[in-house]
């Protein structure tokens, strides 16, 4: 039986939820996540306060989050396993320095999805997130491996430091895309305007974003098919730091055609 | 040699003689099916036996693109040797020579989740240069070696599993074409899930023995019992009064099931296309671990 906790109403101040992952709930029953605690603005409150509770935690199902969750920072965070299903928006942090498992937000998120915390170099470092909707500044600063797959629009900075893994927003990516990216990946659905540090190389279908795009689908994103099989254009970089990154754009022209 | 008739067709009293194997599948996909098959053919050539090619190789069956990871075209390919480290070994050769050098293509594991694996792109991203990258998608590691079209994706590692090399049909007719003809159509019944044929067509004219009879080196030397030419010239033939010709149909599979459920599919339909006679080679129930009489395949599939 899935668990489910379903917001009761809008927080008093802003909530670290990174405690509700699928590893921590596993095996409690739907008392004992309401009893947990969380904090909020200073002070402490019960998860019951905060959401109802259905269901209990198991291995096999996954945790499900509805609600308008703005407030709510950290969801997903440092998750090793298992999944988390949001059902609306969150705040920032979601799924930062996540290992494993699977991030799935059917809605918007904040600032630094998938990102490192401040003080730490190394953001995510495995796992999946989705996100059909909009993503705030910095997704995936620091990201060392995993996938972060959006269906919207990302702000700026993503990929800021980026080490290694993979960011694709199919509603574009703001400006200053992988700023001091290693060898990590951005691939955007709209047209973008890639730092002076990086170079143009060629336009290709890089089979290996056709596969993330599919897995992307699969975990509920939509993704047009003009984008598995059109040809996007490869930018190397960030050539302050090793140059093994890219930027990849969709080569919009061709999806009318 | 007693045994029991299909129509008109003889059955011996005999049973093939097959082998534990250890075979690796691998999912070539591709632009275009003409590309993936490309790729196929070239990487299953020169693979009809171990004694003389390290492995034996054949395409499994064709792949819509809803079947393939990557959602094109594909091709499955199964690839049989005698270990893992066989495996291993002949994987890395053909891919790397024949999958992705060819245009388009790309490779993929076709036994995830498989106890043991054997190194693939985990080889073959040297060819990369220091340039290669990985990608983890879904759990599985992928690498990804530039080359001059763009770029080659290949699984990290291919599964490996328990197989079954060495099934057989022997198929014979008063005259060549029809005995052809028997054996072609036994082929095509075999082919499947799960099989790999991996004689040109599917087909064997030169049968062999273990050893030979005038050398201590040779592996292996013509089945001189089942040669036609020599039926007046050696005392111990095994071809039958009225039979012209004779072909061998080798079976690899994934399973000792899969081998027999293949040989039922080509007996039933070899005697349906014309053959007068067929029988299996063994070599006495001595070497192999598995047998298959042809008694156990009288019922049709």
């Amino acid at each position: 039986m899935t668990l489910t906790l379903t917001l009761r109403a809008e927080p008093p101040a802003r909530v670290l939820a990174a405690p509700l992952t699928p590893q921590r709930l596993r095996g409690l029953n739907a008392s004992a996540v309401a009893a947990l605690s969380l904090r909020c603005g200073g002070e402490t409150v019960a998860v019951g306060d905060l959401f109802e509770v259905s269901g209990a935690g198991t291995e096999e199902d996954e945790l499900v989050l509805a609600g308008d969750l703005r407030w709510f920072d950290g969801i997903g965070a440092r998750m090793s396993s298992g999944g988390i299903v949001v059902r609306g928006d969150v705040g920032s942090w979601a799924g930062s320095e996540m290992s494993g498992g699977v991030l799935r937000i059917f809605g918007d998120a904040g600032a630094r999805l998938g990102a490192s915390y401040p003080g730490t170099r190394v953001g995510m470092t495995g796992g999946e997130t989705v996100v059909t909707g909009a993503v705030g500044e910095e997704a995936g600063a620091g990201m060392r491996r995993g996938l972060i797959a959006i269906g919207g629009r990302t702000g700026n900075g993503a990929g800021l430091r980026m080490l290694a893994g993979t960011v694709i927003s199919l509603g574009g990516i703001g400006g200053e895309a992988g700023l001091g990216n290693k060898r990590g990946s951005l691939a955007s659905g709209r047209a973008l305007e890639p730092l002076p540090s990086y170079a143009y190389a060629t336009r290709f279908c890089p089979p290996a974003l056709r596969l993330q795009l599919l897995r992307a689908r699969e975990l509920g994103l939509t993704v047009p098919d003009a984008m598995l099989s059109g040809s996007w254009s490869r930018w190397s970089g960030d050539r302050t730091e090793l140059a093994r990154g890219e930027i990849l754009i969709f080569d919009e022209e061709e999806e009318g055609e | 040699m007693s045994g029991y008739a299909l129509g008109d067709t003889a059955v011996d009293d005999t049973f093939a003689e097959a082998f534990p194997m250890r075979y690796a599948r691998v999912v070539i996909t591709a632009a275009t099916t003409a590309w993936a098959l490309e790729a196929a053919h070239s990487m299953t050539g020169f693979a009809t036996s171990v004694i003389g090619c390290k492995c034996e190789a054949a395409i499994e069956r064709m792949l819509a693109a809803d079947e393939t990871p990557d959602g094109r075209p594909g091709i499955a390919v199964l690839l049989f040797a005698m270990d893992r480290e066989g495996v291993g070994k002949r994987i890395v050769e053909r891919v790397g020579q024949s999958v992705m050098t060819c245009p388009t293509t790309a490779c993929f594991d076709g036994l995830p989740g498989a106890e043991k694996t054997a190194a693939l792109g985990q080889t073959l991203r040297y060819f990369g240069d220091g340039f290669q990258a990985s990608k983890v998608i879904a759990g599985r590691r992928y690498w990804r070696i530039p080359v001059m079209e763009g770029e080659f994706l290949v699984s990290e590692s291919v599964g490996v599993g328990r197989g079954v090399g060495g099934g057989n049909l022997v198929i014979g007719a008063g005259d060549e074409d029809v005995a052809l003809a028997a054996a072609e159509a036994a082929a095509d019944a075999m082919r499947g899930e799960g099989i790999a044929l991996p004689f040109p067509g599917g087909i064997v004219r030169s049968g062999s023995k273990v050893g030979a009879l005038t050398s201590k080196s040779m592996p292996a030397s013509t089945n001189h019992q089942l040669a036609p030419t020599l039926r007046a010239q050696v005392d111990e033939t095994l071809v039958p009064d009225g039979v012209g010709a004779l072909f061998e149909i080798v079976i690899d599979g994934v399973s000792e099931d899969a081998v027999r459920a293949a040989m039922r599919r080509g007996l039933h339909r070899a005697a349906g296309a014309g053959a007068t006679h067929v029988t299996a080679a063994n070599f006495g129930g001595k070497l192999g671990q598995f047998h298959f009489p042809l008694s156990d395949l009288r019922d049709p599939p």
